[in-house]
C-alpha cells in the first residue's frame, strides 16, 4: 500500500512507503476499532511510585487530543506506555486492536516506525546536523534519499527552520531544537504523533507554527495527534478533546461530542453526510 | 537496494566516528596475518622440500641371515604396523652383490675373488615422506632393531633428522602464530566494535526509538568486522607477497633458495587465509553485537 503526502512547498507529490509489514495502523475513520484503547492501566515504578492508576481511555483515528496536567501527573508515562517504552504494571493497552504487551520485538519496531514521538528532552544528536537528525527517522524505513530531502525541506519550511538545515543540532537554541524534534516526529507522516510538551520552549508565534503543523498532519494524513502539555494557552480555545491527569488518575474525561470530534476533512464529510441522511 | 545503501552509510559512520581505533585494529589484524602467513609460508616450503628429499629418507636394516619367502609377509606386516611406509624392499646377498658390482662399474674386477656371502642381506624401508615420519626416524630405527635377525639399522643422514626437527619446530611456531592470529582478531576486533557501539550509544538508542530494525542496527557492525577481516588479511598477504618478491629477487642465483625452490602460496591457500581472516573478524563482531547491542 502506498499513501501520498502532498507538499505545500514543493509542487511534486511525495510518496512515502509505509514502513514494514505486519503492523497495520489504520488511518481510515471507517475502521470501527479505536486507534488506542487503554483499559484500567496502572504503572508503578519501583519501589512503589505510582505514575498512573486505573487509567482507561479511548483515542479514535484522526483525533487530536490534549493531555494536560501538572508536572508529575503522569503525562510522559502515558506517552511512554503508548510507544512501548514502558510496560504497564496492570491493565491493557491496545493499538489498532492489538495488545501491545503481546507484540514481538519486530512488531514493536514496525509500530514505532508508524508513530512519531517528540520527546520532552528532544533526544537529538548534538553533533549531527538538523538534516541528519530528521533524516534518521526516515532512513530507518529505507525511504529514498530524494524523498527524505524533499520532506525535510518541507517540514523545516513549515516550522520556519529552513536556514538551519545544515546547522549542528547542538548549536541550536532550545526552541529550535524542540522544533527539530517535532519535525523528526512528523517526518514519516505518522499515523499517530505523540508530542510531549511540544511548546515548552517556544514563543507565541512559534507555538502557532507548531500547532499549524499538527493541524496540517491531521488534515493531510488523518494522523491522530496526542499533545501532552501543561501550557493552558494552547488548549484554552481548542475544540478538541482535553484529558486531564491528576496524580496519575484521569481527572476528567468528557464524552466525545460532535463538536469535539476532530475537524479533519474526512470527519467533516462524515458529519455532513449524517446530517443529510437526517 | 536502499536498505543496502543505508546499511553501508551506517557502517561508514562507524568508521568515521572511531577511525583512530579502526586504523589500530586494521594494523593489528594486518600484522597478525603477516606473522602467521610468513611462518606458514616457510613451513609449507619446508614440507615441499622434505617431499623432494627422495631416497635419502630410507632405513636400511642389515640382517644376520637371509630371509625366506615365507618369513617376508610377517616381517612386512610388523613394519607396516609400526608406521606408514611407502615401500619395503628385501635385498638378498646376491642382489646386494649385483648392486655393488654395478656401482663399482669398471672397477668391478675387485670383486672377482669374492663371493656374495661377504655382504649381509638387508631390508630397505622407505617411510612415507611426511614431516611426522622425518622426526620419527630414530624411533623407527629403534623399533627395527628389535626385529629378529637384525644386526644393524642404518638410517638417513643426521642432517635429515635435524631438518625434520627444524620443520617440526616451525610447525609449532605456525600453530602459535595461528593462535596469535585468532586471539588478536577476535579480541581486538571485538574490542573495537565495543568501542564503536559505546561511541554511538546515544544514536543507537534513538534509532531504537525510531523503530530501526535489528538488521538496521546490527548489520553495520557486522560489516565493520567483515571489512576489518578483509582489509587486514588482504594487506597482510600483500605485504608478505612484497617481502617474498624482495627475497627471491635479492637472493636469486645458486644457493639456499635454489635448493628449496622457495614458492609463494598457491591461490587456494591465499584465498583460504583471506577467508579465515574474514570469518574470524566476523565471528568476533557477531560476538560483540550480541554482547553489547541489546535490542
Amino acid at each position: 500500500m502506498l499513501y501520498y503526502l502532498k507538499s505545500d512547498i514543493h509542487p511534486e507529490s511525495i510518496t512515502i512507503r509505509p514502513p514494514g509489514k505486519g503492523f497495520h495502523m489504520p488511518r481510515d475513520t471507517n475502521t470501527v476499532k479505536p486507534l488506542i484503547e487503554m483499559m484500567n492501566v496502572t504503572k508503578i515504578y519501583p519501589p512503589d511510585v505510582t505514575a498512573l492508576e486505573g487509567v482507561s481511555l479511548r483515542i479514535d483515528i484522526g483525533e487530536i487530543i490534549f493531555l494536560t496536567g501538572m508536572s508529575g501527573a503522569g503525562k510522559t508515562t502515558l506517552i511512554k506506555l503508548i510507544c512501548c517504552l514502558e510496560a504497564p504494571t496492570n491493565g491493557l493497552i491496545e493499538m489498532a486492536g492489538r495488545d501491545l504487551s503481546r507484540l514481538s520485538s519486530s512488531g514493536i519496531q514496525r509500530m514505532r516506525q508508524k508513530i512519531g514521538v517528540a520527546y520532552q528532552d528532544f533526544k537529538l544528536l548534538d553533533k549531527q546536523t538538523v538534516f541528519q537528525n530528521i533524516a534518521m527517522a526516515m532512513e530507518v524505513t529505507y525511504a529514498n534519499p530524494r524523498i527524505i530531502r524533499a520532506r525535510i525541506e518541507e517540514l523545516l519550511a513549515l516550522l520556519n527552520l529552513s536556514d538551519k538545515l545544515h546547522k549542528l543540532a547542538g548549536e541550536l537554541s532550545r526552541g529550535e531544537q524542540q522544533r527539530v524534534a517535532l519535525a523528526r516526529a512528523a517526518a514519516n507522516g505518522p499515523s499517530l504523533l505523540l508530542a510531549d510538551e511540544p511548546t515548552g520552549n517556544l514563543d507565541q508565534e512559534t507555538t502557532e507554527l507548531v500547532l499549524n503543523l499538527f493541524q496540517h498532519l491531521n488534515q493531510k494524513n488523518n494522523s491522530t495527534i496526542v499533545i501532552a502539555t501543561h501550557d493552558a494557552s494552547i488548549y484554552a480555545k481548542t475544540e478538541h478533546r482535553i484529558l486531564t491527569l491528576c496524580n496519575g488518575r484521569l481527572a476528567s474525561q468528557p464524552e466525545q461530542t460532535t463538536q469535539q470530534i476532530n475537524f479533519s476533512k474526512y470527519n467533516k464529510s462524515l458529519i455532513s453526510r449524517a446530517k443529510k441522511q437526517k | 537496494m536502499q536498505f543496502l545503501a543505508n546499511i553501508l552509510y551506517q557502517a561508514g559512520k562507524n568508521f568515521r566516528q572511531t577511525w583512530g581505533t579502526q586504523i589500530m585494529t586494521l594494523l593489528t589484524v594486518t600484522l597478525s596475518v603477516l606473522i602467521f602467513a610468513f611462518f606458514f609460508l616457510i613451513y609449507t616450503n619446508m614440507l615441499s622440500a622434505s617431499a623432494r628429499l627422495g631416497d635419502d629418507i630410507r632405513l636400511i636394516v642389515y640382517l644376520d641371515q637371509d630371509i625366506t619367502a615365507q618369513m617376508r609377509p610377517g616381517l612386512e606386516k610388523k613394519i607396516r604396523d609400526f608406521g606408514p611406509v611407502e615401500k619395503i624392499a628385501f635385498v638378498s646377498r646376491t642382489e646386494a652383490f649385483a648392486r655393488l658390482s654395478a656401482q663399482l662399474g669398471k672397477e668391478k674386477d675387485v670383486l672377482n675373488d669374492l663371493s656374495p656371502e661377504f655382504l649381509p642381506p638387508s631390508i630397505e624401508v622407505y617411510p612415507l615422506k611426511t614431516l611426522d615420519n622425518l622426526t620419527m626416524i630414530s624411533q623407527f630405527s629403534d623399533f627395527l632393531l628389535t626385529l629378529p635377525n637384525v644386526a644393524k639399522v642404518q638410517s638417513g643422514s643426521d642432517w635429515l633428522r635435524r631438518f625434520g626437527y627444524f620443520t617440526n619446530l616451525l610447525r609449532i611456531v605456525v600453530v602459535l602464530s595461528g593462535g596469535l592470529l585468532i586471539i588478536s582478531m577476535t579480541f581486538i576486533v571485538s574490542y573495537t566494535i565495543r568501542l564503536t557501539v559505546l561511541s554511538r550509544q546515544n544514536e543507537l538508542e534513538i534509532l531504537r526509538l525510531l523503530g530501526a530494525s535489528n538488521a538496521y542496527i546490527r548489520l553495520p557492525f557486522l560489516i565493520e568486522g567483515v571489512l576489518q577481516g578483509f582489509l587486514g588479511s588482504s594487506i597482510g598477504l600483500a605485504a608478505l607477497y612484497s617481502l617474498y618478491q624482495w627475497i627471491t629477487n635479492r637472493f636469486s642465483g645458486p644457493g639456499f633458495l635454489k635448493i628449496f625452490e622457495f614458492a609463494f602460496f598457491p591461490i587456494v591457500i591465499t584465498a583460504s587465509i583471506l577467508l579465515v581472516g574474514i570469518i574470524l573478524c566476523t565471528i568476533s563482531s557477531l560476538f560483540s553485537i550480541r554482547r553489547f547491542i541489546r535490542i
